[in-house]
């Protein structure tokens, strides 16, 4: 049942590549992602309802649900964006025909890595997907021709696969602790396995296995100071990729991380020593973004330390631990992926009307492209934590977890480097939004279409969220605590 | 104990033969005739009878070096495992043996200095240069053999690998074989370290610092230079790859031990030789690429009798 | 004299650090590859070994597909980016070959340190080939050190490869080789990145006519 889900972006991709005509390769790959949300959202529904799925290889239990329907929402979204985008990248002369149709048929195969990783049970075979994750999005982060493009792409490639290598020292180590309890059986690499036989693991194993793992598969969340590839990839992708990089890339990584972090709780050494490491790493990230967003010059890397510092933010809630800071960071992983995607829509917008990515060349947005700037003020203001915007909920959430575990060094840390980052990042949107546009820009009507309704639906979401968490998700992200919690697992 | 010294006696008299057969052989590869293998004998006996000229501003280093060097080096002799697996390991072990080849080397160095030639410096300061990777190289790589046997006296070494066969050894002792083997090269001033027939400013090394030297002082020179070389190509048949040596005192082991020792040095020899002629000799500031390879593939020997075998 | 197979399996990993040392200190880019080949093929001889002792079946099928894949497929395609993009015989090193040398010897000593107590004391794994994890750590660490010590793309590559080769060889030490799919899987991996990065490489020189990396410092903050 669960391979239909990662079939439909494989079959979209083999139908993409004979079509010839945009349009149809548009539509195919539009419908396609609508497929594959409803079929998440019909699986997720299972999930949620009946408890988990457990196919061998495939296996879905609350959190990887939760994922997959991240992925399949925002994949939908951006493929949506990406019609009147690359159109118009198109009509600018940025890219061909040709680079359109290959755009879309790995930007499917991306997807369809991603949904592998979320519904993977053995731990090689996520790890070959997360592997594949990086291999299927170089194409689209080096999509352009420029020079710019290749290094990002170049470097986006080396530094994930080093960090991606050694993640897989730290699957081989677990296996091995996990053979000697086990024996050689074909189950032994599956993480319910391990995670239900997660006390008579080797402890000592498990404590280097999770130092590798946090450091691999974090340089893929873009967890300091393994980050270094983040700003130029999502900034040099073009706009809905960044928005998928941002958005859920980021995530399923991070799911990846948490799979081990579960096992390694489950385990003698507690939830303390993993769940140290990743507030660690987690405040190191946001001081690092907050440092690099207050010296931003082009505003697509500003986002991408954006999402830096909401990584950061999302492992520091996983590592404070109790209700509410893992209740918080689940919470939290939704609302930064649709308030990310719906700030780079924006930035997209700008980018494409004014042709440039510098900060201090965009002025007066609310009077060239009014809606856009206003939506993206709105969206500047939900990233920062504003209330009453679901992110400054989440926020709130893991605070009151910090404090609830008693951790207050972590939680002063993390209030001041969030005030920090608030401050910084509104000035730049400040003043990009406001103020008076530069004489040179030719007076043009904005375009409305689509993209703009979809950016309102965004922002009118945070904000909804941000007032009332409705029963549903509330009692979705109530089931994915309770499998932290060990023995507690649905 | 008569079997040590007439082994130390062997070792020196054999000198000059390989000296010989390396030329040889490097000539027949070069398609010359070249000179008969007696020829450094009959070079020696030259020199014997010939006066010696010496520079009015050397002192007495200038003239003590060569005896210095000659006894230090028979005392190494003394040292070595040639035929029969024990020495006179009372008078020291492979420490003592490194550091009388360093003192034989430091004398060489403060002599060439002494006479106030331009070319006796230069050779100095290039011998140190190269000396200061290879002494650790040499040091280490016996050392990883000592581990292996735990024992510092060369001959106990040559003794207990014999006897005690591959299983322990094989990686460590590969490791550290090639490095002495890239080591004998660099400290016996063969090419690509340094050529032995050359005596143009721009490519001397060891010959700078004999340059000086002249009748009876050279002849004890060229002993203590051809005594070394033999002296390291002992080494590396008897504590490196000792089986075929004699173990105890009896006729048979003994003709073995000299047969194998015999066939142990030609073949290096040869292969020195072959690869003398081979390779170029590599200017003096890629040495220390080489040199440090040699280096780590020591450290590696050493490391790897812990990582591999201390279980 | 006898060879028992601990000696070969020992002297294989010896040799594959030892070629890994050689290729840092060596100085021309088609050595490298070879080295890397030589790498591949004593890490097959000695997975089947390993295979032998054990009678594990399914390391056989992976043996031959390292032996093949990574001692002959991937050097192949190396040698054919290599040649595509004509570029210069050197390895462009930032860090001179001695110093390399030198820090590559601290880093098998800190491998070494690292791995000991789960070698030595904990009796938590049992396979005979426990000494190679070291040896497998190492290798990574170096090939680690490669990709940022040097300056063309290609290296990088290499560095890459060598460190997957170093996994592999932990991946035999201690768990006798993942399951089959797993390892079916990842070879596919490395070979897919492979194909990506030596197009990637491709394009570098296409556009930079040069594939020295160091020249990709537009992007900084």
């Amino acid at each position: 049942m669960i391979e239909y889900i990662l079939l439909i972006p494989l079959i979209i991709a083999a139908l993409c590549y004979p079509l010839r005509r945009r349009a149809l390769v548009e539509a195919v790959a539009v419908a396609g992602s609508a497929v594959t949300l409803i079929a998440s959202l019909s699986i997720s529904y299972e999930v949620f309802t009946t408890g988990t799925l457990d196919e061998g290889l495939l296996y879905m239990d609350a959190l990887s649900a939760y994922v997959l329907l991240l992925v399949s929402l925002v994949g939908l979204l951006a493929c949506f964006y990406s019609i009147s985008y690359l159109r118009r990248e198109l009509e600018e002369g940025e890219i061909t025909e040709l680079k359109l149709r290959n755009y879309y048929i790995f930007f499917q195969l991306f997807v369809f890595t991603m949904l592998l990783v979320t519904v993977s049970n053995n731990l090689g075979i996520m790890w070959i997907a997360i592997e594949g994750t990086t291999l299927a999005s170089a194409y689209l982060v080096g999509l352009y021709d420029r020079d710019t493009s290749i290094e990002a792409a170049w470097k986006y490639l080396v530094i994930c696969s080093v960090g991606i290598t050694l993640a897989l020292l730290g699957t081989i180590i677990v296996y091995a602790s996990s053979i000697q309890v086990l024996g050689e059986e074909s189950n032994a690499l599956n993480w319910s396995t391990l995670q239900a036989n997660a006390s008579a693991l080797d402890p000592g194993l498990l404590k280097i296995s999770f130092i590798f793992i946090l450091v691999g598969y974090g340089t893929k969340v873009g967890l300091s100071p393994m980050h270094t590839w983040l700003p130029d990839a999502h900034s040099q992708a073009p706009t809905p990729v960044s928005a998928l990089l941002s958005g859920v890339l980021l995530n399923c990584a991070m799911y990846g991380i948490l799979r081990f972090h579960m096992i390694v709780s489950g385990s003698s050494l507690g939830a303390g020593f993993s769940g140290g490491l990743l507030l660690l790493f987690g405040i190191i990230s946001v001081a690092t973004a907050g440092a690099f967003i207050i010296m931003a010059k082009d505003y697509k890397r500003m986002l991408a330390y954006s999402s830096i510092e909401h990584m950061g933010i999302i492992a520091i809630g996983f590592g404070f631990g109790g209700f509410w800071g893992i209740f918080g960071a689940l919470f939290h992983m939704l609302n930064h992926a649709l308030a990310k995607t719906l700030l780079f829509f924006g930035a997209g917008k700008v980018l494409q009307r004014f042709h440039t990515k510098d900060i201090d060349k965009v002025h007066g947005l609310i009077k060239v492209l009014p809606v856009t700037g206003a939506l993206l003020l709105g969206g500047g203001l939900a990233i920062t934590g504003c209330p009453p915007f679901s992110l400054f909920l989440s926020e709130f959430m893991i605070m009151v977890g910090g404090l609830s575990s008693q951790n207050y060094l972590g939680t002063i840390l993390y209030i001041v480097l969030l005030i920090i980052v608030f401050a910084a990042f509104l000035k730049h949107i400040g003043g990009m939004v406001f103020g008076e546009p530069l004489l040179e820009e030719r007076p043009s009507k904005e375009r409305r279409g689509t993209d703009v309704v979809m950016m309102a639906v965004l922002l009118i979401a945070i904000l909804a969220l941000g007032l009332y968490v409705p029963e549903f998700l509330n009692e979705v992200l109530d089931q994915v605590y309770r499998l932290f919690v060990p023995g507690g697992g649905a | 104990m008569i079997v040590e010294v007439l082994q130390t006696i062997l070792l020196v008299a054999i000198a000059p033969l390989i000296t010989g057969i390396i030329r040889k052989v490097k000539a027949y590869l070069q398609s010359r005739t070249g000179p008969s293998i007696l020829q450094p004998y009959r070079d020696l006996r030259k020199l014997f009878s010939k006066g010696s000229v010496v520079s009015k501003d050397a002192s007495w280093v200038f003239t003590i070096t060569p005896y210095v060097c000659l006894s230090a080096i028979m005392v190494a002799a003394l040292l070595v495992p040639v035929i029969y697996a024990r020495t006179f390991g009372f008078v020291g072990d492979l420490i003592v043996l490194i550091y009388l080849l360093s003192m034989m080397r430091f004398f060489m160095a403060l002599a060439a200095l002494d006479t106030g030639s331009a070319f006796g410096g230069m050779g100095s300061s290039r011998e140190m240069y190269i000396s200061s990777i290879v002494e650790p190289t040499m040091l280490l790589s016996i050392f990883a053999m000592a581990l292996v046997a735990g024992t510092t006296s060369l001959g106990n070494i040559a003794d207990g690998i014999a006897t005690n066969g591959w299983d322990l050894v094989a990686p460590t002792l590969l490791l550290a074989a090639a490095a002495f083997f890239i080591a004998t090269l660099a400290e016996n001033a063969r090419v690509p370290f340094d050529n032995p027939a050359t005596h143009l400013e721009l490519t001397m090394i060891h010959e700078a610092m004999l340059l000086e030297y002249s009748g009876k002082q050279l002849a004890l020179m060229e002993i203590s230079s051809m005594t070394k070389l033999i002296i390291f190509l002992a080494i590396l048949s008897n504590v490196f790859f000792p089986w075929g040596i004699a173990t105890d005192l009896t006729v048979l082991s003994l003709t073995g031990g000299l047969l194998a020792f015999l066939v142990k040095v030609l073949v290096l020899a040869v292969t020195i030789a072959v690869i003398e002629s081979a390779t170029a000799k590599m200017r003096l500031f890629r040495l220390p690429n080489i040199l440090t390879v040699a280096f780590i593939l020591s450290l590696l020997a050493v490391m790897s009798f812990y990582i591999l075998g201390a279980t | 004299m006898a060879f028992s197979t601990t000696t070969i399996i020992d002297g294989l990993a010896a040799a594959i650090l030892l070629t890994t040392f050689i290729a840092i200190a060596s100085n021309r880019m088609f050595s490298l590859v070879r080295l890397f080949a030589l790498q591949s093929v004593a890490l097959g001889l000695l997975a089947m070994s390993v295979a032998s002792i054990t009678g594990a079946g399914h390391i056989y099928a992976v043996a031959v597909l390292t032996i093949g894949i990574k001692g002959v497929v991937i050097p192949w395609m190396l040698l054919y980016v290599m040649d595509k993009i004509r570029t210069t015989k050197e390895v462009e090193p930032l860090v001179s070959i001695p110093l390399s040398l030198l820090l590559c010897g601290v880093l098998t000593a800190v491998a070494f340190y690292i791995t000991e107590p789960i070698i030595f004391t904990s009796g938590t794994i049992t396979t005979i080939t426990k000494n190679c994890l070291a040896i497998s750590l190492a290798v990574v660490l170096i090939g680690f050190y490669t990709m940022i010590a040097r300056k063309k793309a290609v290296t990088q590559i290499m560095g890459l490869l060598t460190m997957e080769n170093g996994l592999f060889l932990a991946a035999i030490s201690v768990t006798y080789g993942m399951p089959m799919i797993v390892e079916l899987g990842i070879f596919f991996d490395i070979l897919v990145a492979v194909l990506i990065m030596g197009m990637f490489a491709f394009r570098i020189n296409k556009t930079f006519d040069s594939v020295d990396t160091t020249i990709l410092r537009r992007l900084h903050d």
